[in-house]
């Protein structure tokens, strides 16, 4: 349609869903990452944040490694940061399953069960 | 971990990815207290590492172990307690009418578009795009992201209609092109390594759109194999709503992205099964197959034992390789007794081992596969308790390999990749039923000259041409 010299043209951008692209699986294949069909989708929930505490001291923080290259000595150097600075934290360092875009709930139930009173993950990208 | 498990969480990500992972929490209303070490963390000694620790967060200029301890006991804002999600807002059908010169400025500077000249998705054009299918305009073909932290983008029929005509293809393209985009699969994920894509068709339709699969297919003399590639990136920007450093994140890119190594498989000069009858389908359906990866090799001569000494020493995060071949090649494969694509690649990948050593020296290996060796994960556990010496296959299973055929028989050459093979779609589902939609004078580039009548394409001189005679 051209009227008075000017056009009408579609507007490429697609139109927005509110669905997002969620976790991938500990178990799925590392190829699967931003591979829309192994990713579940659904509407989003906003998230609730977990009580905070009062403070550290005698407290079992989990120090998750995510996966990158170079968490893992990263979060070594934390584990001896608490070490030197906070010695009444105990810190449990573990290596999250799978890759950086991988879900882990099974540690996630054993932080639960264990007693874990807090969280570092890191160190991502 | 905060929402479903409960417990407080302080997650630490490089300052480079600030922004990134800050907007990605607003829209999705998770008011996660991040702390941003410097950038960048692999490959750091450790005595830089725990300077990170002991230091300044760069983005707050806060002491980065401050604000871990912040993170897990400062109590809840009200914000936090009570998050949103950000939406996008959704966009109207039609864009505001005005000239072309101001429309096309608009795509440009809008990032609509990848640099080149585009033609504007007019109603009229996207009405004549639409007659290369059936299937209905407000048809929902899928949904597209370039990276998992972002909102998902629904598309119909017209918005692919709007796309094809943008690459400046033709109805008879469509259906093509409307696999790709029933891929849901975006051309240019966004990671910071820079992932290029590969596509390749099958079936009938490639001489029904005369796609080049014979000399040249991979440069820029035919009009199919240009602009189906060129679509689909141009569907990923736009669908995918990719923004360089917002959230398409790769240091450098990959130059593949413009046309996405767009060919078709020369079934016709190939010995081997065609590609997309390896993956299941009829030899008659049209079919276009998916690969990404990162690294293209070109120019490797020689047998199956230079392939498989090639890939030995062809350093790459992933596991995967796939060979584009001229068919010359493949008959040579035939040749040396391989009966099938399969035969060879089982024969390439149990002849392709390194050392052990040599194999966890590389940087990828270090970085990537020494993590997952770590957490037990097979085979890269047992690779990592080998003494140096050992041989080990690093592509350790032959689907791990793929071998696609074309080429115009120029030259008995291939090029190696580390693409992975991703996923076939049908493209017959996408055709009409009265058949391709072609113009009524089809719109060609020139063939690439076969000689078959030893003229090789030079015109021979008539009796009414002057001959050529020599300077007096």
């Amino acid at each position: 349609m051209e009227q008075n010299g000017k056009l009408t043209v579609l507007d490429p951008h697609g139109q927005p869903t509110g669905i997002f692209g969620r976790r991938l699986e500990a178990q799925s294949n590392p190829r699967a990452i931003l591979d829309p069909f192994e990713q579940p989708s659904g509407e989003l929930k906003p998230m609730s944040m977990a009580p905070r505490l009062a403070a550290l001291n005698g407290k079992t923080v989990y120090l998750v490694e995510t996966g990158f290259a170079g968490s893992f000595e990263f979060m070594q150097e934390l584990q001896n940061w608490f070490s030197r600075n906070m010695p009444t934290v105990k810190t449990v360092l573990r290596h999250k399953r799978g890759t950086m875009f991988t879900d882990d709930p099974e540690l996630w139930a054993e932080m639960k069960s264990s007693g874990a009173d807090a969280a570092i993950l890191g160190v991502g990208g | 971990m905060e929402d479903e498990v409960g417990i407080p969480t302080a997650p630490l990500v490089t300052a480079r990815f600030a922004d990134f992972v800050e907007r990605n929490a607003r829209a999705r209303g998770a008011p996660l207290r991040f702390g941003f070490p410097p950038y960048p963390v692999m490959g750091m000694s450790r005595d830089v590492l725990r300077r990170y620790i002991e230091g300044a967060d760069p983005i707050t200029s806060k002491p980065l172990m401050q604000e871990v301890i912040d993170a897990l006991t400062a109590p809840l804002t009200e914000r936090e307690k009570h998050p949103t999600i950000v939406r996008k807002p959704r966009r109207p059908r039609w864009l505001a009418p005005d000239t072309e010169e101001n429309l096309y400025r608009e795509f440009v500077e809008s990032g609509w578009t990848d640099g080149l000249p585009i033609v504007l998705p007019t109603e009229k054009r996207v009405a004549e795009m639409l007659t290369g299918t059936d299937h209905a305009p407000d048809e929902i073909v899928g949904q597209m992201i370039i990276t998992t932290h972002q909102e998902k983008m629904e598309y119909t029929v017209e918005k692919v209609a709007a796309i094809a005509v943008m690459a400046g293809a033709r109805p008879e393209h469509f259906p093509v092109i409307l696999a790709l985009a029933a891929s849901q699969e975006p051309s240019m994920p966004s990671s910071t390594t820079s992932w290029g894509r590969m596509m390749v068709v099958n079936g009938p339709i490639r001489n029904e759109i005369s796609m080049n699969c014979g000399t040249a297919a991979l440069s820029p003399f035919n009009l199919a194999n240009s602009v189906i590639g060129r679509a689909w990136t141009l569907m990923s920007i736009n669908f995918g709503d990719a923004r360089a450093g917002e959230n398409f994140m790769a240091t450098f890119g990959h130059n593949s992205n413009y046309n996405n190594m767009c060919f078709g498989e020369n079934e016709e000069l190939n010995v081997f099964e065609p590609f997309h009858v390896q993956k299941g389908f009829r030899p008659d359906e049209s079919v276009v197959s998916l690969f990404r990866g990162w690294n293209v090799l070109n120019f490797g001569l020689g047998p199956a034992k230079e392939m498989a000494h090639v890939i030995a020493t062809f350093g790459s995060m992933g596991t995967s390789i796939t060979f584009v071949v001229d068919p010359l090649v493949a008959k040579n494969l035939r040749a040396e007794g391989f009966k099938t694509k399969q035969d060879a690649c089982k024969w390439i990948v149990e002849n392709s081992k390194v050392p052990a050593g040599h194999y966890w020296e590389g940087q990828m290996q270090s970085g990537f596969a020494a993590g997952l060796a770590r957490q037990g994960i097979e085979p890269f556990a047992s690779w990592a308790k080998l003494p140096k010496d050992a041989p080990i296959a690093p592509r350790h299973s032959p689907e791990d390999i793929n071998i696609l055929v074309v080429g115009g028989e120029t030259n008995p050459m291939w090029i190696t990749t580390d693409f992975t093979y991703t996923r076939s779609v049908s493209i017959d589902k996408w055709r009409p039923k009265c058949g391709i939609r072609r113009d009524a004078q089809p719109l060609r580039m020139p063939v690439p000259v076969t000689c078959k009548d030893g003229t090789c394409g030079i015109p021979v001189a008539t009796p009414t041409t002057e001959p050529v005679t020599a300077a007096n």
